[in-house]
């Protein structure tokens, strides 16, 4: 999977450029509109993740400039800027998905791969990780081929470990990512702790190996064994 | 106690017709007695010297006895020895009326046929009186026409003179910095309040730059913190990632991790609040408040579940709000996060519709919170919870902004915030 990142802070680029290197992606990153625009251009990206604000360029011409090259890849904008107006017109563009500066680099990630899920499997929106089977689409989850009764919420914890595996989640990011909009609000990250008993409870029930684990009682991570 | 401007002017006149009456009627009393005294004084002595003119050399002694029969008002009397007239003032008993009655006496020597005797002119004051009284009378009656008069014109030129004043005032009590609207003062063709109105569209166009500025100066520094942020998440992020992070570092890494969030909060709060200032959520439409209520609640409960807090529901009084959806969301999810964080385990919250009126009650700290502060920006009733002192006053602004009134009382135990819909 290749992606390429359009990001002036170089910090920012380095962390994220690290983050999804190491989790079957290639990420290449331009740090100003003008190597975009070359990059794009030549190559074909399966995922673009586009700062809105750039120093020699809008964003938003990018889309543009995508469109015109009838490019089919998929966009994800990452913005400071959270206004509905720059939302709405960025997926008028053709944007896929808007992420609001700053973000887990977990999030990133499941976002990413819900995205190629969406444009490239086109249907078959399946996870398959050893016993346990998701389809994404039905929200339906399986393990030994046998269906289990999960909560909307669990399954889309089930879908965030699954897809950050190998690496650390801190309560803080898990919940960011199961209270969306509200996550700015909450003081109180001890909801994670009550989500991730039950799942834990009904993989087990179902005869799953245990692949979540607590890290120091302060995160979790979901490991092959 | 402040008066109206009105009233001042009004009492001041009022002052100066009590002082000119106390004044100016026994002044007018006195002048008008004299005056009248000396007139008759110059009647008596004319009638006198009429006597001396035309009957004294016709008179003889004998006459007298007859003369005096004859004339009432003009005796001849024995000598009293007078050398010179004298005037004076004398009650006589009057058969008629029964009574004493005032006369203004002339006595005057004379002498008929060589022998002294006192010629006695009285002329009755009993007309002055009656005449000075019925002009003290009209004098009053002139003095109070004039009074109302000057009131009534005062009051007229005053309401008249003065509008222009007043309705600068309710323009400026009418002005709210973070409306936007600014005052649109009417020009007035007196000079004094064409000034006013004039200086003070200027004060308020300042302190508009100034407020402007200072809210642009918290929007863009918000905004310009979120890529530092950000950078210090993802940093994070890469750091937990180690292999050879020990449970020490990692207790450290958890709570930098919980300060940035606090302090992303902290920022989305207050680019939240630049933004309702900028009136940035412009649409409103009409919804149900329990669908608004309803759809938050999942989330809400699952929060209260880790205090085990028990959230009770009455939507029977549903009403529909017509605002924008968006900020009404962010008051009523501001309320409920509050009465979640600020309750104790195991309490309760009660959220109630009632005629156009929300009520979240919850059970928390045993202490009224103190009203005046309590909607201020960063005002925490409690250090422990890990509150950022936005969040009411996000509820605050969203309910100005829509002139709803937030009210909050504490009984039973209860702290409770009610909102009255328009």
């Amino acid at each position: 999977m290749k992606l390429l990142l359009i990001e002036d802070e170089v910090e920012l680029a380095k962390s994220i450029q690290d983050y999804l290197n190491s989790n079957d992606f290639v990420c290449e990153w331009a740090e100003n509109f003008s190597s975009a625009v070359d990059k794009i251009s030549i190559y074909n990206y399966d995922c673009i993740l586009l700062d809105l604000m750039l120093p020699d360029g809008d964003g938003f011409d990018l889309l543009t400039e995508l469109k015109n090259l009838d490019k089919t890849d998929g966009v994800i904008i990452i913005s400071a800027k959270e206004t509905l107006e720059t939302r709405i017109e960025g997926f008028n563009l053709g944007a896929d998905d808007y992420l609001v500066k700053p973000f887990h680099l977990s999030e990133l990630l499941v976002r990413i791969q819900a995205l190629i899920r969406r444009k490239q499997f086109n249907g078959n929106n399946k996870i398959i990780f050893n016993e346990i089977e998701i389809d994404t689409l039905s929200k339906v989850v399986k393990v030994n081929n046998q269906e289990i009764e999960f909560t909307k919420k669990e399954i889309d914890l089930l879908l965030f470990l699954v897809g950050n595996k190998n690496r650390v989640l801190s309560k803080g990011a898990i919940a960011e990512h199961l209270s969306g909009d509200m996550a700015d609000m909450l003081d109180n990250h001890d909801f994670v702790y009550a989500h991730i008993k039950n799942l834990k409870g009904k993989l087990k029930s179902a005869q799953s190996k245990n692949y979540i684990k607590t890290i120091y009682g302060l995160g979790y991570k979901w490991q092959n064994e | 106690m402040n008066k109206k401007l009105l009233y001042k002017t009004q009492r001041t006149y009022l002052y100066f017709l009590i002082l000119l009456f106390a004044i100016v009627a026994p002044l007018f009393y006195l002048i008008a007695n004299t005056l009248y005294l000396h007139e008759i004084d110059e009647t008596l002595l004319l009638t006198k010297s009429e006597f001396l003119n035309n009957s004294i050399s016709k008179l003889e002694l004998n006459d007298i006895p007859v003369w005096n029969r004859f004339n009432n008002n003009i005796e001849i009397q024995n000598s009293i020895g007078l050398k010179t007239d004298t005037l004076f003032n004398k009650l006589y008993f009057n058969f008629l009326e029964n009574e004493n009655e005032p006369y203004r006496v002339l006595n005057s020597p004379i002498r008929i046929e060589g022998k002294p005797y006192t010629l006695s002119i009285k002329s009755s004051l009993l007309e002055s009186k009656d005449l000075i009284f019925t002009i003290a009378i009209l004098f009053v009656v002139i003095l109070v026409l004039l009074f109302f008069g000057i009131l009534l014109i005062n009051k007229f030129l005053s309401t008249r003179l003065w509008k222009p004043f007043y309705q600068t005032l309710q323009k400026i009590e009418n002005f709210e910095i973070d409306k936007h609207s600014k005052p649109d003062f009417i020009n007035s063709d007196i000079e004094e309040f064409d000034r006013l109105n004039k200086s003070i569209e200027k004060l308020i166009e300042r302190n508009l730059i100034i407020y402007n500025n200072q809210r642009e100066f918290v929007e863009n520094a918000a905004h310009e913190l979120q890529t530092p942020i950000a950078m210090f998440k993802a940093k994070i992020d890469t750091l937990i990632q180690r292999p050879d992070v020990t449970q020490k570092q990692w207790e450290i890494l958890n709570s930098v991790n919980d300060t940035i969030s606090r302090l992303n909060r902290l920022n989305r709060n207050l680019l939240l609040l630049s933004k309702i200032d900028k009136h940035y959520f412009s649409e409103t439409e009409t919804f149900s408040m329990k669908e608004l209520i309803e759809k938050q609640l999942d989330f809400f409960i699952e929060q209260a579940k880790q205090k085990s807090i028990q959230i009770k529901t009455d939507f029977e009084n549903d009403f529909n709000v017509n605002s924008k959806n968006g900020l009404t969301e962010i008051m009523f999810n501001n309320l409920l996060l509050n009465s979640i964080s600020h309750n104790v385990q195991y309490g309760i919250i009660n959220i109630r519709l009632a005629k156009k009126v929300l009520i979240i009650s919850n059970t928390g700290k045993a202490e009224e919170l103190p009203p005046e502060k309590l909607f201020n920006r960063f005002s925490k009733s409690n250090e422990s919870v890990q509150g950022n002192g936005l969040g009411l006053a996000i509820v605050k602004k969203i309910a100005d902004l829509n002139n709803w009134s937030i009210t909050y009382s504490f009984s039973e135990n209860k702290h409770s915030f009610s909102v009255q819909f328009k």
